[in-house]
């Protein structure tokens, strides 16, 4: 009983933190329509900045909580809505999706640069009013800290009724949401509304942050925080992104039962703790799976943003050569470091392959890519290789069960997507991402099951070897590095295929109006899941051999943080394109890391600046995050601007000699080993998308000189005045007689005209 | 036996009453008319037939069988087809592409399902309702007045027994409006039972043998469009003077 009440108390308390920061999510979600993936995030951010003032400067506790509360973090949300998430209108979710993800990595490359977390001792964060007991009751003791986390969730909870329910700018926040322009034609300011509720979020973020991190007493992790407040996910899904007192229940029900498996159960049950951390995922995934149906919708926004055309088939064939060849071309040139990135890039592309599928073709989400991967390398390790030591290979039916094992979980993760819209089959991805790196990579001890020996996770590592596909052995980097890049162009044009098949347009359909799918006869359930299920076969297969390139591979390989950064790339390289896959996996790979060795190399080479490149080293980490914050602002992707600046080059004539000269000089100077290959590649780049980019700007605006812009029909007279040739039109249509009136005279010179 | 019957269909939003208690019935082989205010509802009781709004109380009768309960793609495959009034097209396909994805859809419908010839159909259709000059544009890129007809296209596509038309004719001109009345007529003629809502009265009352009149979610008239000219409840909600209604 003792043990029973003590332990009550403590799952309480937790749950109402897990309330604080769901409350958070589900304010700025019914008013600003985005669900803020970000929220983990900021309330890390505060912990650290809190433990800054408090422990670092040795601030009071009351002056650090008023900085950090009443002032920064509000301030933090305000300019996140008004820099970043306004801009979000007219995107597609998963734009404002990638948007908030965005914004979490960055926050976290941030706290990373600011807070390094290996150059000092670990820093503790203690809880209020230290162990001092607010009472005893008997002999039970309630910690200070406790009734504090409880009844601010209390007072919380009472509060935001209070606003939303009672007073004129909480009734107005809901309608927010609603019909924005409707309730500023009543004389509501929506943008404002908006901002305040997302420094509302924000607040309630750190607040939560702030009281969580004491109670979990490890020393302060970037990552391991941000997920600990992704935990109140699930509660806000309890709530239905709505109510309240649900969400109220579901942090309850998280924090009890959280605390419970700490109690309970026996601890030579070696999975509890791992089963206690991947609780509230599992719990997420159960509530998504019973959420009732939501309506059909049709297209939210009338035209989005987005814009994606496909290429034709010839096209892909035409793509796919190329990039063989210049694979070659850069193997000859490049030294073997070099060769082991680009490798690891296109496997990285192959997985980025499955996101473009199930993303750009079908308009669902995956956020969990890598942990998909995992699954498959699992399977390769335990029933895919043949041969020991130095002669191990891995098989090519290994390959295939992997792909068809992650196929069959995929299946099983899409379910809750069924019935649901993209932001829940997000949600339920993100859940499997967490609990595989939770539950499924920690698993190093030796179980048994029906009398089957086995070891999930064998020492918390797993050494892959290259493949052995029939006679061709793929064990030499140069041939593993064509298998790659092979696989990436048969998967591609295969791709290209479907999206030109029948197949490929009920999945466009699927994802353009599900409304109008529905009432054409389609039942989205066979497609939906046939899709997931090759998106995951396919990001399995890229796992694979990611963990091939490397060689041995431990959880960090798979972690879900790597799934968000891979997904954000490829959406900024343009999620429609198969290109944008290989954009993303050269991006997160190669670019990165050629920087890198690049600022090094300088920082070495002139070291009296050496602080200032290791500022640009540091900045490279937040540089990704960066890109997709920016995505509402260019949501079609940087593919798609390459694409365009490649069509410029086509037609003019001194772009295409200016680039094809410096791309000469870059090569001359790579023979002639001034510049290494890395460089070679940046400097290629940059040639290839920046060169046309910035030409093309100034040769558009110079044809754009005179041109007028075409301005749609309903809009003439509108957006410009109208013209001879409107009123011909018009007048051709109405069957009128034209009426010729010189262009020069206005209305006030009509009369004049008229009568002279 | 009508085509579709409504049987005291009611529809509520929170306090608000969308529908109430509305009984229409829709002939197989004729054009039926659905005409009203904005807000009396028009819309609300296409969703509820068609399955994508729940109904706070009554029944959707359709080819003889209470389809109630029904979600919208089994509707759809019992013959159900409608556009919609805020476009809902394919907008990353071509018009062509919007057209054959239907019928793609439609042999998918189930294994029992007799396939249909798409190439053939989707040529066919877009020629019946004369969209061969825009067929390979994309679908953002044409006039609203010929976005509505891909969307009857579309429709068509599915062989279907009804189609539900919202507003069909907003955004055409008058010469496509013409067209349009024809096909209407035509396609009655072949055996097609059309509901249709619009606001262009000229339209209504030519193709139109029945009419249902929504005002505030309540049918306020119902019958042959002469008798709905002349009626003096319609004229005071929604038509105004006869003499305006041309």
């Amino acid at each position: 009983m003792q043990t029973f009440l003590q332990y009550t108390i403590l799952g309480l308390a937790l749950g109402g933190a897990y309330f604080i920061a769901a409350s958070g999510l589900v304010v700025t979600y019914t008013t600003s329509g985005i669900f803020n993936f970000a929220q983990g995030a900021i309330a890390m951010l505060a912990v650290f900045t809190y433990w800054q003032f408090r422990w670092g400067w040795g601030w009071p506790a009351p002056l650090a909580l008023l900085m950090v509360l009443g002032i920064l973090a509000p301030l933090l949300g305000a300019v996140l809505y008004q820099v970043v998430m306004k801009n979000l209108r007219g995107t597609s979710e998963v734009t404002k999706i990638i948007v908030s993800i965005g914004v979490m990595l960055g926050l976290q490359a941030l706290a990373t640069w600011v807070w390094n977390p290996t150059s000092s001792t670990p820093r503790q964060f203690q809880k209020f009013f230290g162990p001092k007991a607010f009472a005893h009751v008997g002999s039970l003791t309630i910690p200070w800290h406790i009734i504090i986390s409880f009844g601010i969730a209390i007072a919380i909870a009472f509060g935001i009724r209070f606003l939303f329910v009672r007073t004129r700018s909480g009734v107005a926040m809901r309608a927010v949401v609603d019909d924005p322009e409707l309730l500023q034609l009543n004389g509501g300011r929506p943008e404002r509304l908006a901002m305040i509720s997302w420094a509302g979020g924000s607040f309630l973020a750190a607040l939560a942050g702030i009281l969580i991190q004491p109670m979990i007493g490890s020393a302060m992790s970037a990552g391991a925080l941000t997920l600990l407040v992704i935990d109140a996910f699930a509660a806000a899904m309890f709530g239905r992104l709505r109510s309240l007192p649900r969400t109220f229940m579901g942090a309850l029900i998280i924090g009890l039962t959280t605390t419970y498996v700490v109690a309970y159960f026996p601890s030579k049950w070696t999975w509890s703790s791992a089963f206690h951390n991947s609780l509230p995922m599992i719990f997420l995934f159960i509530v998504l799976l019973v959420l009732p149906q939501d309506r059909l919708r049709g297209a939210t926004v009338l035209r989005l943003r987005e814009r994606f055309r496909m290429p034709s088939i010839r096209t892909a064939w035409i793509a796919g050569l190329t990039m063989m060849i210049v694979v070659f071309c850069l193997k000859v040139i490049m030294a073997k470091t070099g060769v082991n990135t680009l490798t690891l890039a296109l496997t990285f592309a192959i997985i980025a392959l499955s996101l473009v599928l199930l993303t750009g073709f079908a308009g669902e989400i995956n956020l969990a890519a890598l942990s998909f991967g995992a699954i498959a390398v699992m399977v390769v390790y335990h029933f895919g290789i043949s041969g020991t030591g130095d002669g191990a290979r891995t098989t090519l039916w290994g390959i295939l069960l992997a792909a068809v094992v992650t196929a069959l979980v995929g299946a099983l993760i899409a379910l809750p997507a069924l019935r649901l819209r993209g932001l829940y089959l997000a949600l339920a991805t993100m859940a499997f991402g967490v609990f595989v790196s939770r539950m499924v990579l920690t698993e190093r001890n030796e179980r048994e099951l029906f009398g089957w020996k086995f070891t999930i996770f064998t020492a918390g590592q797993l050494t892959i070897p290259r493949p052995k596909i029939g006679p061709i052995d793929f064990n030499s980097q140069d041939a593993f590095l064509f298998l790659c890049a092979g696989l990436f162009v048969v998967i591609g044009i295969g791709m290209v295929y479907l999206r030109h098949s029948g197949y490929g347009r009920r999945l466009t359909a699927m994802k353009d109006s599900p409304a109008a799918s529905a009432t054409l006869g389609m039942s989205v359930v066979r497609l939906k899941l046939s899709i997931f299920m090759m998106s995951a076969a396919i990001a399995g297969i890229g796992g694979v051999m990611m963990a091939a390139q490397v060689g041995t591979v431990n959880a960090d390989r798979f972690d879900i943080f790597l799934s968000l950064a891979l997904m954000m790339i490829t959406v900024v390289g343009g999620i429609g394109y198969v290109s944008g896959a290989l954009f993303a996996g050269i991006f997160l790979i190669a670019f990165i890391e050629a920087l890198n060795l690049l600022l090094k190399k300088f920082a070495v080479d002139y070291s009296t600046l050496e602080a200032i490149f290791m500022f640009f080293i540091s900045a490279v980490t937040v540089l990704p995050a960066t890109i997709g914050i920016t995505m509402g602002k260019n949501p079609s992707g940087a593919v798609s601007d390459i694409v365009d600046g490649m069509n410029l080059v086509k037609q003019s004539k001194p772009l295409m000699i200016t680039v094809i000269g410096l791309e000469a000089v870059i090569w001359a100077l790579t023979a002639t080993e001034v510049i290494t290959n890395w460089n070679f590649v940046v400097l290629t780049l940059a040639n290839l998308i920046l060169v046309p980019m910035v030409g093309g700007k100034l040769l558009m605006a110079r044809a754009m000189r005179g041109v007028p812009k075409p301005v749609p029909p309903e809009l003439i007279g509108i957006d410009r005045p109208f013209t001879d040739e409107d009123l011909a039109a018009m007048d051709h249509a109405l069957n009128l007689e034209s009426v010729v009136i010189p262009s020069s005279t206005t209305v006030r010179e009509e009369p004049a005209n008229a009568s002279a | 036996m009508p085509l579709l019957e409504t049987i005291g269909v009611k529809v509520r939003f929170g306090g608000n009453i969308a529908l109430d208690d509305v009984s229409i019935s829709v002939e197989a082989g004729s054009v039926t008319g659905l005409i009203g205010p904005n807000g009396a509802g028009k819309t609300t009781l296409f969703n509820t037939i068609t399955g994508l709004q729940p109904l706070s109380g009554g029944q959707i009768i359709f080819n003889d069988k209470d389809v109630t309960k029904e979600p919208p793609h089994k509707r759809t495959r019992m013959g159900l087809a409608r556009t919609f009034q805020r476009l809902e097209l394919f907008t990353t396909l071509s018009v062509r592409d919007n057209v054959r994805v239907a019928g793609e859809i439609r042999n998918r419908w189930s294994l029992r399902t007799p396939k249909m010839d798409i190439n053939a159909e989707t040529d066919r259709i877009i020629s019946l309702v004369g969209l061969g000059d825009v067929a390979d544009r994309e679908v953002g890129e044409i006039p609203t007045g010929k976005a509505r007809v891909v969307e009857l296209a579309r429709a068509l596509m599915i062989q279907p027994t009804l189609v539900l038309l919202d507003e069909p004719a907003s955004g055409q001109t008058e010469e496509e409006t013409e067209q349009f009345g024809q096909l209407l007529r035509d396609l009655a003629g072949e055996g097609l039972g059309i509901c249709l809502v619009e606001h262009d009265m000229a339209l209504v009352m030519q193709v139109c043998q029945t009419i249902h009149v929504l005002d505030f979610g309540r049918m306020i008239a119902s019958g042959s469009a002469e008798s709905i000219r002349n009626n003096p409840t319609v004229i005071d909600a929604y038509l105004g003077a006869p003499e305006s209604v041309g």
